[in-house]
């Protein structure tokens, strides 16, 4: 590299550092710091003691992980995307802009500086509240001696292997169109598209009576001293709260053993059961990879209520996955990388628009990708028969096509059901967050930045 | 420098700006058309009335403002270009400074915004800070201060990059009669530094002051260009000046001159500026105020961008 452009890279670095330090001193001296300081303060150390637990160890730990992190990381994201609408709109506004502007300053370096130090703000308050929250857990662990249970945990998580619905489909599609059995007066996309719908019903209703079997593929195999938790988590099919009994048994693939569990009262919805590697016989050296479990309704079958499953989601075996501590990390990290996300969506509108409405468009799309990532899950194409319900799907699908990257990560389900951050999610949330979309989000800013007036007919 | 040797700093041609509403109709054309050459080493004024376009001008050539047609070019480069940008200094209007930040903040800041190097940005604050006498008020903030303060903070911001071309909106806005002579003086040795420097005012007596050539706009349209000794002169009038004449040889003097021209002559007895004389009044230290700025003048422009 030329010494030119090595000053040029340098310049350009000060230039960056200069507007980052701007923008940090801006924040750290007005007195939303301060509120937003004792906000989350409040979460994490007023909230835990302020809601009631069921008593228990996990009960306690569920508290601290979900309402502490979700309420702070919720103020966050609010404090955030609010300071990124003001950055830009504020300085454009108040005409502060235009003395930076006539420096030699080009448009990414405005905005990279401006990201930069919100990305340091939030680093910075991430960094406060897990910190607190891993001061409570510790402490709770002290106080009320929770090395005795199996919490705080971190698991890697094996989901059943099951076809896609869509070649299953598919493959039913071309059956009964080979039998000319194809129903009339529809067309095949629609055919195709109710059986798509249809298809992981077979996988997820066990009748009184019946058996359902699932594979698994650990992505990690189990060594002999570790063990492998089975996760069942069922609905009844009625609103009961009937009593339900099975068998379940779980093989290994490898040594051709199985361990069966007799499960009498169920009446939970959630059952955890963890069985020891030495009950599969004598391990091979690579470990114990392909497991076979099934599980049998033993129900009357008259009296007892059917089961119900969500496909591929509450059936799961979960293996050792290192420190709860490390997650506490991978989590923070998933969290900021979304942090930065709304960070840079803010200072983007903060250059197209005034800060009023930067603030209410950034507002309106938070509270659309929320709810469009529930309403994807929960309304189906056929419940939206009215054109307003078509355009609410239409607007919820296209904001959940558009954020489902962004926020496949779970951070704070991980950490309460004890599964560990696996490595190619994290590192798909810090590309795609942290990375890919602000730089998406960018050049969009720069180019109107550049083309934008930045004074008026004053 | 021979003026015919002169290079053009700033051209326009042809230079027009129409603002819009929402909708994008036309509100108002604020600058019609304009044609206009500052060259290097120059001193040279905007002038004209409220709403005459001096500032939409200011803020075409600065890249503010995109001009509705017609061409810009400062420093031989685009408006927007960051190269031209870095050999500009500019003072607006209102000063516009970040209140929270202090003075050395804000020059510290705004050295960083050149890519200058730390050491050279703290050495360069602190040479600002002395010529515009604020070291006593480095460290308060902005937001406190009056606006002959905040005019000085502006002004050392525009000379952190020890300018080539200066361009300032009203710099004597704000300012104390002490504080304005500072600045004209200012201009002068800046100018005498070889910096080209680009003014507007409403007060015409300082243009007059520093400016080699002025143009006057109204209503966006250029009215008249050129030195301001020439526009000034009134070809057909002649003056003497004479210290300690007394009554009778003035008179004398008076009648001889009617008597060979035939024409009335005007006796007057001519008074200092009320300026002069309050200066003369509330004289103080910083009457030599151009020599602290020798640091900056002949300093080779900032090309901090390379």
């Amino acid at each position: 590299m030329t010494n030119d452009a090595q000053n040029g890279i340098a310049a350009s670095a000060r230039r960056i550092g200069g507007v980052a330090v701007l923008a940090v001193r801006a924040a750290l001296r007005t007195r939303t710091v301060g509120a937003l300081l004792a906000l989350l303060a409040v979460c994490v150390l007023v909230l835990p003691g302020a809601v009631k637990g069921d008593g228990t160890p996990e009960g306690e730990l569920h508290i601290l992980l979900t309402y502490t992190l979700g309420f702070a990381f919720g103020i966050l994201c609010l404090a955030t995307l609010w300071a990124a609408c003001a950055l830009f709109a504020a300085e454009i506004d108040s005409a502060r802009m235009q003395l930076s502007a006539v420096k030699p300053v080009r448009a990414a370096e405005f905005w990279a500086g401006k990201w930069l130090a919100l990305l340091a703000l939030n680093a910075a308050a991430l960094l406060a509240v897990y910190t607190g929250v891993y001061a409570q857990v510790r402490w709770r662990m002290h106080r009320d001696g929770w090395e005795t249970v199996e919490q705080p945990v971190s698991r890697y998580v094996a989901h059943p292997l099951l076809p896609s619905p869509r070649e299953e489909a598919r493959e039913t599609l071309d059956e009964l169109r080979a039998r000319n059995e194809l129903p009339k007066g529809y067309s095949e996309r629609t055919i195709l598209r109710a059986l798509e719908e249809k298809a992981p019903e077979k996988y997820t209703e066990i009748p009184p009576g019946r058996q359902q079997a699932w594979r698994f593929r650990l992505s990690r195999p189990l060594r002999a001293g570790e063990a492998v938790t089975v996760r069942l988590r069922f609905e009844t099919e009625y609103n009961t709260r009937a009593q339900v009994t099975g068998i379940c048994r779980l093989g290994c693939v490898e040594t051709a053993r199985a361990v069966e569990v007799p499960l009498d009262d169920f009446t939970l919805k959630e059952i955890e059961f963890a069985v020891d590697a030495r009950a599969f016989g004598q391990a091979p050296d690579a470990g114990l990879r392909t497991f076979e479990l099934s599980f049998e309704h033993t129900g009357d079958a008259k009296h007892a209520p059917g089961l119900l499953l969500r496909f591929r989601k509450d059936v799961a075996l979960l293996t050792p996955g290192g420190s709860f501590w490390m997650n506490l990390l991978r989590a923070a990290a998933v969290h900021g990388s979304v942090l930065a996300l709304l960070a840079a969506f803010g200072l983007t509108l903060s250059i197209c628009f005034s800060l009023p409405v930067a603030a209410f468009v950034a507002t309106v799309l938070l509270v659309l990708t929320m709810v469009g990532n529930s309403v994807v899950q929960v309304v189906s194409e056929e419940d939206a028969k009215k054109w307003s319900n078509r355009a609410g799907m239409l607007v919820s699908r296209t904001v959940h096509g558009a954020t489902r990257h962004a926020l496949k990560a779970e951070p704070l389900a991980a950490l309460t059901n004890g599964e560990r951050l696996e490595a190619d999610m994290l590192r798909a949330s810090l590309v795609w967050n942290a990375l890919l979309l602000p730089l998406l989000l960018a050049a969009a800013g720069c180019a109107v930045l550049r083309r934008r007036e930045l004074a008026d007919a004053e | 420098m021979p003026e015919s040797k002169r290079q053009p700093v700033i051209e326009t041609r042809g230079l027009r700006k129409v603002f819009r509403d929402f909708w994008r109709r036309p509100t108002v054309e604020a600058v019609k058309g304009l044609d206009l050459t500052v060259n290097d080493g120059e001193v040279f004024g905007l002038l004209g009335p409220n709403g005459s376009g001096k500032s939409t001008t200011i803020k075409m050539l600065l890249g503010l403002l995109r001009p509705s047609a017609g061409v810009v070019r400062v420093l031989d480069a685009a408006p927007d270009d960051t190269r031209a940008k870095a050999r500009i200094g500019y003072l607006p209007e209102v000063s516009h400074l970040h209140p929270f930040l202090t003075p050395r903040e804000t020059l510290m800041y705004y050295a960083s915004l050149f890519g200058m190097p730390r050491k050279e940005a703290v050495r360069r604050t602190h040479e600002l800070l002395v010529m515009v006498d604020l070291e006593h008020a480095a460290d308060r903030a902005v937001g406190g201060f009056s606006k002959g303060m905040a005019r000085r903070v502006g002004l050392a911001q525009a000379l952190v990059n020890a300018p080539g071309l200066l361009i300032l909106d009203e710099p004597t806005s704000g300012l104390d009669p002490i504080g304005s002579r500072e600045v004209k003086d200012l201009v002068c040795a800046l100018a005498q530094g070889g910096v080209t420097v680009l003014m507007t005012s409403h007060l015409l007596a300082d243009v007059e002051d520093v400016c080699d050539r002025v143009a006057i706009l109204e209503r966006g349209v250029l009215r008249a260009e050129g030195k301001i000794a020439e526009l000034l002169r009134q070809p057909d009038a002649v003056r003497f000046e004479v210290e300690g004449l007394d009554e009778p040889d003035a008179a004398a003097v008076r009648a001889e001159l009617e008597a060979r021209t035939g024409r009335r002559v005007r006796q007057e007895y001519p008074a200092m500026s009320l300026e002069r004389y309050f200066l003369q009044v509330v004289a103080r230290d910083g009457q030599q105020r151009a020599f602290a700025m020798a640091p900056f003048l002949g300093a080779a422009p900032a090309d901090t961008n390379s």
